[in-house]
C-alpha cells in the first residue's frame, strides 16, 4: 500500500479535515453568541396568534403545543434581563395557552402569580383565574387562588368570600378553604355568617386541632355579636329614654332585646352604666 | 387440451399525458401444447414480456382471450400448475434463500414437511445447495436467477413460463438453464420461454413463435422455419489476393486469410477452380444454414420497409 | 385463502422487521420520550403532564410516520420494483395480496406501539407517575395507525411511492382539521353550501375520533361510547378504504 500524495488526501486526512472544520464552526458559534447584543428585540413567540388559530397548526397536538409554550413562558418571564416583558402576559396565558389546553392548570396558577407579584397587576391575574375557573369549574384550586389574591393583596374580603364559596362547590376541596371562607365573612363585616360557618366547621370536623380553632372563632365571634347587639340596644334605649340603663336587665324589660345573652362560658357580660358600654370580662374583643 | 392459448389478443397503452394509443400487440394468437418446449423470440420491445404478463393475468388484454389449462388467465385457480420467472427479477432483499422459497411454497398451501423437502430439493437442483441460508441481497446475479428458477418450480408446475431466462448469465449458466429446460421436458412438463438469444433456442425448442413489433410473423417447428440451404457455402482460404476472387462476397479478412461466401453450387465450383489456379491453400468449406437469427433479421427488415 | 393471506402477512412482517428505517424511527421515539423527562424539569408545576403529553405525542407521530413509510415501502415500492410479479403469478387473488400486506403492517405496528408504550411506562414508573388510563389513549391511537396504514396502502395502489406518501400525509393533516369544517359550516349562509360542507365533513376521515390524549392526561373520565365509536369507525371506514384498495388493485396493470 503506497503512501498517499499528501497527508490531507485519503480517507483519514479527509476525516480529520471534516472534524477540524466542525470544531471551527462550533467555536465560531460559541464566540458569536457571546458577542451578540442582549436580547432587546422582542421574542418572536410573543407574536403567536391566538390559540384558536394555533389549533389549526397543531394538528391535534394542542396539549403538547400548550406545554411547549408554557415551558417557554417560564424561561422567558424568569429572565429578569428582558425589559417590558409583561406586555403580552395576558395574550400568552389568557389567549394562547388556555385556548390550546383549557384544562391545563399550571398556566393559570403560575401566570396569575407572575401577573400579580411580578407585573403588579392583580386585576389581570384575577381575569386570568376567572377564565380558568370558567373552563374548570370543578377544580377548587383556581377559585382558591383567586380568593386568596383578593384577601391577601386587595383586601377585598367580600370578593374573596365569593371565590372561596365557588371553591367549596368542589367535592374534593381542601378543608382549609372552608375556614378561610368563614373568616372572610368576619373580615367583610358579616359576623353572623362567619359564626354560622365556624359553628358548622366545629360540628362537622373530625380533626381536633381544627375544632379547637373553630371553637376559638365561635367564642370570639359570639362575644362580638353579643356585644354589638347589646351596645346597639343600649343606644336605642338612650334615644328613647335619654339616659343609659342602669342594668342590662332594663333592656330586656323594655323589649329592646329578647334576652340578655351570656358569654360562651355562660358568664354575664360586664356593663358600666356610666360609660354606657357593654364589655366582655376578658377585655379583648376579637376580630374587631 | 392446449396448456396456454391466446386468441386474437390486442394490447395497447396510453401514456399518461397523451391520448395516443400505442399498440404493443396486434391480433396475437398461439397455442402451446402439452409437453413441448416453445420458444418465443423477438427483438427487445417486440412485446414478449407483455404477452407473458397477459398469460399470467398480470395485464389485461384490450380484446381477445387468454386461457391457461382452459381457464381464464385472470382466474387465480388457473395458475395452480404454473411456474413463472420474470425477467430481471427483484426479490425480497432481506429474506434468506430458504425463507424466500418457503414463502412461495406456503402460497400453494403445502404442508410444512412437504415445504421443507421441496425447498431443500430445489436448492440442490438449481445449484444453490449450501447457500440457502444467506440473505438474497448478498446473492450475485447468477444466484438470483437460480433462486428465481427454484421459485418457479416450487409447485412442481405443469407449465413453466420463463421470461428471458438466460439473460445476464455466463455461458455456463446458460448451459445449466438449457439443461434444466430439457430436463423438464423429459419429465413431461411444458416450457414456454422468451428470449432474444437465438442460438440456444434453435437447439432445444420444439416450436418457436417469432414476434416482430407486436405481430406474430412466424410460428412453427424450428426445422420448418429454418431451411438448410445447401446452396450457400462459406469458404476459408489463404494465398489468393482479394481482387482475384471471381465471385461470392468477402465476409471477413484476417492477415492473408479470407472468408468468402458463395450462394450457389456453380459459384462454389468457380471459386474452387480459381483457388486451384492460384495454388491457394483451402482451409475449409462449410455449408451455411440460414439460422433463426437470419429469419428474425429478415422479418424485422421487412417490417421496417413496410 | 387465509393461509395465503397469513403467509403474505408474515412475510410482510419479516420484511418490515428487517427494515432499518423502522429501527431508526424507534430509536428516535425512545430518545424523544426520554428527552421529555429532561424537558419536564423546566416546568413550574406538573412535570407529569409534560412527560405524558410528550410521550403520547411521540407515540402518535412516530407511529404515523412508521405507518406511512412502511406502508408505502412495502406496497408501492414493491409494485414499482416488480417484486410483486412473482407473487401475483401464484394462484392468489389480488385482494389477498392487499389484505396480507395490511395484516403484516398491522402486526409490525403492534410490536412497534407496544415497545414504545413499555418505554413510556417505564419512564413514568421511575417517577411514580404511571397511569393505566394512558393505555386507553394508546389503544385508540393504535386504531388511528391502522386507518392510516389502510389509506397508505390505498394510495400505493393508485400511484407511485412519492405521490402516495404525499397524499397519505395530506389526508392525515386534513383529517385532523375537520373541526374547522364544522366551524365553517356554522358560518355559511347558503343552505346548499352548508350541506356540501356537511357531506365533505362526513366523508373525509376524521382522526379526532381517535384522540383522547388530552382527556387522559387531565385525568378526566372517558365515556365508553367514545371508545366504542372509535372501534366502530375504524371498522367501517377502514373496510371502505381496504375494499377500495382491493378494487383498484384488482384491475391494476402491472407493467
Amino acid at each position: 500500500m503506497g503512501r498517499p500524495a499528501s497527508i490531507w488526501s485519503g480517507r483519514r486526512g479527509l476525516a480529520l479535515l471534516s472534524i477540524g472544520a466542525l470544531l471551527l464552526a462550533a467555536l465560531l458559534q460559541g464566540r458569536f453568541d457571546a458577542r451578540a447584543a442582549p436580547r432587546d428585540e422582542v421574542d418572536p413567540m410573543l407574536y403567536l396568534p391566538s390559540g384558536k388559530y394555533l389549533k389549526v397548526a397543531s394538528l391535534g397536538f394542542d396539549e403538547i403545543l400548550a406545554d411547549l409554550i408554557y415551558l417557554w413562558s417560564i424561561q422567558y418571564y424568569g429572565n429578569y434581563e428582558i425589559e417590558d416583558r409583561y406586555r403580552y402576559l395576558e395574550h400568552i396565558y389568557g389567549q394562547v395557552v388556555s385556548e390550546l389546553d383549557p384544562h391545563y392548570l399550571d398556566p393559570y396558577l403560575v401566570g396569575s402569580l407572575i401577573m400579580n407579584l411580578e407585573a403588579g397587576d392583580p386585576e389581570l391575574a384575577l381575569r386570568l383565574l376567572d377564565k380558568g375557573i370558567g373552563n374548570n369549574p370543578d377544580r377548587w384550586i383556581l377559585a382558591f387562588e383567586a380568593g386568596f389574591l383578593c384577601y391577601n393583596d386587595l383586601g377585598d374580603y367580600a370578593r374573596a368570600a365569593a371565590y372561596f364559596e365557588q371553591a367549596l362547590r368542589s367535592p374534593d376541596v381542601h378543608p382549609l378553604v372552608r375556614r378561610l371562607y368563614a373568616e372572610m365573612h368576619n373580615r367583610a363585616g358579616d359576623k353572623r355568617t362567619s359564626l354560622r360557618e365556624w359553628a358548622e366547621i366545629y360540628d362537622t370536623s373530625s380533626d381536633e386541632y381544627v375544632r379547637q380553632i373553630a371553637w376559638k372563632h365561635v367564642h370570639d365571634l359570639k362575644i362580638d355579636i353579643d356585644l354589638a347587639d347589646l351596645n346597639d340596644a343600649i343606644a336605642l334605649y338612650r334615644e328613647r329614654f335619654g339616659a343609659c340603663p342602669r342594668h342590662l336587665e332594663a333592656l330586656r324589660r323594655e323589649g329592646l332585646v329578647d334576652a340578655i345573652p351570656l358569654d360562651p362560658d355562660d358568664n354575664e357580660y360586664r356593663y358600666d352604666h356610666r360609660t354606657g358600654r357593654a364589655t366582655h370580662q376578658g377585655g379583648l374583643v376579637v376580630g374587631g | 387440451m392446449a396448456v396456454l392459448e391466446l386468441d386474437g389478443i390486442c394490447k395497447s397503452y396510453r401514456t399518461h399525458l397523451s391520448l395516443r394509443k400505442y399498440w404493443i400487440l396486434r391480433d396475437l394468437g398461439l397455442r402451446v401444447e402439452q409437453g413441448e418446449i416453445f420458444g418465443f423470440i423477438g427483438n427487445n420491445g417486440a412485446g414478449k414480456t407483455t404477452t407473458i404478463k397477459l398469460a399470467l393475468g398480470l395485464l389485461f388484454p384490450d380484446s381477445g382471450s387468454v386461457r391457461l389449462f382452459g381457464r381464464e388467465a385472470s382466474d387465480p385457480a388457473a395458475r395452480h400448475k404454473v411456474g413463472f420467472l420474470p425477467e430481471n427479477p427483484y426479490f425480497y432483499d432481506y429474506l434468506t434463500g430458504e425463507e424466500f422459497l418457503d414463502f412461495h411454497a406456503r402460497l400453494f398451501g403445502l404442508p410444512a414437511d412437504e415445504r421443507r423437502r421441496r425447498v431443500a430439493d430445489l436448492l440442490q437442483r438449481v445449484g444453490l445447495g449450501n447457500r440457502g441460508g444467506r440473505q438474497l441481497r448478498h446473492y450475485s446475479k447468477g444466484m438470483l436467477q437460480r433462486i428465481g428458477l427454484a421459485q418457479a418450480l416450487i409447485n412442481d408446475p405443469e407449465l413453466v413460463i420463463l421470461d428471458e431466462p438466460m439473460s445476464g448469465l455466463d455461458p455456463i449458466g446458460r448451459r445449466e438453464v438449457r439443461d434444466l429446460i430439457l430436463d423438464l421436458k423429459a419429465r413431461g412438463r411444458t416450457v414456454f420461454f422468451s428470449t432474444h438469444i437465438l442460438s440456444d433456442t434453435e437447439m432445444i425448442c420444439d416450436r418457436v413463435g417469432l414476434l416482430v413489433r407486436g405481430r406474430l410473423k412466424a410460428l412453427g417447428r424450428v426445422e420448418d422455419l429454418v431451411q438448410a440451404e445447401p446452396g450457400v457455402w462459406e469458404v476459408t482460404t489463404r494465398g489468393i489476393p482479394e481482387h482475384a476472387l471471381p465471385c461470392g462476397q468477402l465476409v471477413s479478412r484476417r492477415d492473408d486469410r479470407l472468408l468468402v461466401r458463395v450462394d450457389s453450387q456453380s459459384d462454389l465450383h468457380r471459386l474452387l477452380a480459381e483457388l486451384q489456379r492460384h495454388a491457394a491453400i483451402l482451409l475449409s468449406v462449410t455449408p451455411a444454414r440460414r439460422s433463426l437469427e437470419d429469419l428474425l433479421m429478415r422479418e424485422v427488415a421487412r417490417r421496417e420497409a413496410a | 385463502m387465509f393461509t395465503r393471506i397469513g403467509a403474505i402477512a408474515l412475510n410482510t412482517f419479516r420484511e418490515a422487521i428487517r427494515n432499518r428505517v423502522l429501527y431508526l424511527l424507534l430509536i428516535f421515539a425512545v430518545c424523544t420520550i426520554t428527552f421529555a423527562q429532561v424537558l419536564s424539569l423546566l416546568t413550574v408545576g406538573s412535570e407529569e403532564k409534560i412527560v405524558k403529553d410528550f410521550g403520547l405525542a411521540t407515540i402518535d407521530v412516530f407511529s404515523v410516520l412508521t405507518a406511512v413509510l412502511l406502508g408505502i415501502t412495502l406496497v408501492s415500492r414493491e409494485i414499482e420494483k416488480r417484486t410483486v410479479l412473482t407473487l401475483l403469478a401464484k394462484p392468489i387473488h389480488r385482494a389477498e395480496f392487499i389484505l396480507g400486506k395490511f395484516g403484516g403492517l398491522v402486526l409490525t405496528l403492534l410490536v412497534n406501539t407496544v415497545f414504545m408504550s413499555i418505554w413510556l411506562f417505564a419512564v413514568l414508573a421511575v417517577k411514580q407517575m404511571f397511569d393505566p388510563q394512558l393505555a386507553t389513549a394508546i389503544v385508540l391511537l393504535f386504531l388511528q395507525f391502522l386507518l392510516i396504514t389502510a389509506i397508505a396502502i390505498f394510495f400505493s395502489c393508485v400511484s407511485g411511492p412519492i405521490l402516495a406518501c404525499v397524499l397519505t400525509l395530506a389526508l392525515y393533516v386534513v383529517g385532523h382539521l375537520l373541526w374547522s369544517l364544522e366551524l365553517l359550516e356554522a358560518r355559511l349562509a347558503s343552505e346548499g353550501a352548508r350541506l356540501l360542507c356537511r357531506v365533505v365533513y362526513c366523508l373525509l376521515p376524521n382522526f379526532s375520533n381517535f384522540d383522547i390524549k388530552g382527556q387522559v392526561v387531565h385525568g378526566q373520565a372517558i365515556d365508553p361510547a367514545v371508545i366504542g365509536f372509535a372501534f366502530l369507525y375504524l371498522a367501517v371506514y377502514g373496510s371502505a378504504v381496504l375494499f377500495g384498495a382491493c378494487a383498484v388493485f384488482q384491475r391494476k396493470e402491472l407493467q
